[in-house]
């Protein structure tokens, strides 16, 4: 066992499989053992570049598996590097156990820690308690497109696009107008996950649909640094999103002005 | 335990802390009050240092990826104000930051409490200047220095005269009686999101940050890598950049970032950490070019906006 010279110093790890999701997404596979539970999110490193909070897309105890958009100083050039830093894992996780149902809402890249989610709920032969609506901007953008099929077989999973194209013949519009499709009970939690607009609307179109806001959990995304509750960057209000989320109950969050930013 | 001490025991106590600390003190150097390296105790200036003594906690600059710091070092001299800044900010990040734990752990401070406010002061609101928590706390009452010290420190107390708390307390009942506290009970809930403060603020403030820097409750800081080091720099949530993320910035605007910043002080630790972060030191609004005062946020009137 390594004993680590202090919490900020990582694991360097090998990275072992490099695969294309979209034109600007990517998954790296690492060869250490994911031991954190879905929602909760690491710190990758490049020395001389950075560290960047990434959330975990693989299920507990599988390989770790980090599916990235390459938008930033970082996590451009994570896609093409062989070793990496890693320290983690961070944060809370979904409260999926805590729950008979879950509905869970994924706009864009908010997707990965979903997939974390329903690696491990497959993985406990629990599939069965889970529903899941994604949406993607367009068809181009779906991430896992070679597993959606997989997951179709043990999950009931809805997909939709919000714009189409000639090779699309799914369903177009807004992942939140798939809310009324679903077959959970109003009883269900709701695990949101995406981009500010469209959390917002989720969770408008879950208490629409008769969800209670105390099930409603969102998974927020702010600047973090530290990832350890102490630089200050990532607060919401009284809460640092690093230490006390980054997965908030709805309830609790729901009148700090700055939620949907 | 309390104990009264004349300078030639003071002198004393000095050497015996000195045995087992390596010994720092606020001195005047070129005409400021700054910390440095001292060998006696007589070298110590009971003056306000130009800056919080924050750097022996959380360095302005250091690699996090190197190893804490454990040298023990005692520090004489730092006042109430900005010791309480540490005391109030362990309860965010101590035992968390593996090096601000390191060199808290390591660090004894002697802090000195003033017996008369200084200009702009007002730390008799948040309960100073004497401390409730210290280690060693020092008042001074003419040729007499009144030593309080907690049970961890007392030994190095031992064979010094005893004394009690009244002359203690005499005087600060004067100091509160000459400069009360500012009504700042509540504050949480009467200030107001919408404030035409954070407006009137921002349109004077140039972004400088300096507010952040001299204050000693402000720990927030920022990581960047610079070749095979990962630097700690300090932080200031008043600049633009505080918040930015490639999925855009949270705070885009200064009266945002500025209605931040009293916040966390008067709202959100209250709320997280059941403390004000503020010690009513007054640095910030010494240090503010364009006079902003802090004050003003707690005894503005939100009820008549």
């Amino acid at each position: 066992m390594i004993t680590r010279v202090n919490e900020y110093v990582p694991n360097y790890t090998e990275v072992t499989e490099s695969r294309k999701e979209t034109r600007d997404v990517f998954t790296i596979a690492t060869r250490e053992k994911n031991a954190g539970i879905p929602g909760q999110f690491f710190m990758l490193s490049l020395p001389g570049v950075g560290e960047a909070p990434i959330s975990v897309a693989s299920g507990t105890g599988r390989n770790m598996e980090f599916t990235i958009r390459s938008i930033g100083k970082v996590t451009s050039k994570l896609e093409n590097e062989k070793k990496i830093g890693i320290r983690g894992p961070y944060g809370n996780g979904w409260p999926w156990e805590e729950y008979d149902e879950i509905l869970a809402i994924a706009g864009g890249i908010g997707i990965p820690p979903i997939r974390s989610l329903i690696q491990v709920i497959a993985d406990k032969g629990e599939a069965d308690k889970l529903e899941v609506l994604y949406g993607a901007k367009l068809p181009s953008d779906i991430v896992y497109r070679n597993e959606i099929d997989d997951w179709k077989r043990k999950i009931r999973f809805l997909l939709t696009v919000d714009n189409g194209d000639s090779t699309w013949n799914g369903r177009t519009g807004f992942v939140t107008s798939l809310i009324r499709e679903s077959t959970v009970s109003r009883n269900a939690a709701a695990f949101v996950i995406g981009p500010p607009l469209m959390m917002k609307n989720s969770v408008l179109e879950l208490v629409a649909n008769g969800f209670s806001e105390d099930r409603i959990f969102l998974s927020l995304e702010r600047r973090m640094e530290c990832g350890i509750g102490v630089c200050g960057h990532c607060n919401l209000g009284e809460f640092y999103v690093c230490e006390d989320g980054p997965i908030f109950n709805y309830s609790k969050v729901k009148t700090q002005p700055e939620l949907f930013l | 335990m309390i104990n009264v001490l004349n300078a030639r025991e003071m002198e004393d106590l000095f050497s015996r802390l000195r045995k087992d600390y390596e010994t720092f003190g606020a001195v005047e150097e070129n005409g400021e009050v700054v910390f440095d390296k001292i060998s006696r105790f007589s070298e110590v200036s009971e003056k306000k240092s130009r800056y919080a003594p924050k750097e022996f906690l959380i360095s302005r600059n250091e690699n996090v990826l190197s190893t804490p710091d454990t040298t023990r070092k005692a520090v004489f001299g730092i006042k109430s104000c900005d010791l309480k800044g540490f005391y109030i900010m362990d309860k965010q990040i101590l035992g968390k930051d593996p090096f601000y734990t390191a060199k808290r752990n390591n660090t004894l401070f002697v802090n000195f409490v003033c017996t008369e406010q200084c200009a702009g002061g007002f730390c008799s609101t948040f309960g100073g200047p004497l401390l409730e928590e210290y280690q060693i706390q020092v008042v001074r009452d003419g040729e007499n220095y009144y030593v309080l010290s907690s049970d961890e420190f007392s030994k190095y107390l031992d064979g010094f005269k005893e004394a009690d708390l009244s002359r203690v307390d005499e005087m600060m009942s004067k100091f509160k009686e000459m400069s009360p506290p500012l009504n700042v009970e509540g504050i949480e809930n009467r200030i107001k999101w919408n404030s035409i403060l954070w407006k009137n603020f921002a349109s004077e403030c140039i972004s400088c940050g300096a507010c952040n820097y001299s204050c000693p409750t402000c720990y927030c800081f920022d990581l960047y890598d610079r070749d095979d080091e990962r630097l700690r720099e300090w932080d200031s949530c008043i600049l633009g950049g505080f918040t930015s993320t490639s999925a855009g910035n949270v705070r885009n605007s200064l009266d945002e970032r500025l209605r931040q910043r009293f916040y966390h002080k008067f709202v959100y630790y209250k709320k997280s950490r059941g403390e004000y972060l503020c010690t009513g030191c007054n640095r910030c609004v010494d240090d503010c070019p364009v006079e902003i005062d802090i004050k003003e946020v707690i005894t503005h009137d939100y009820q008549s906006e």
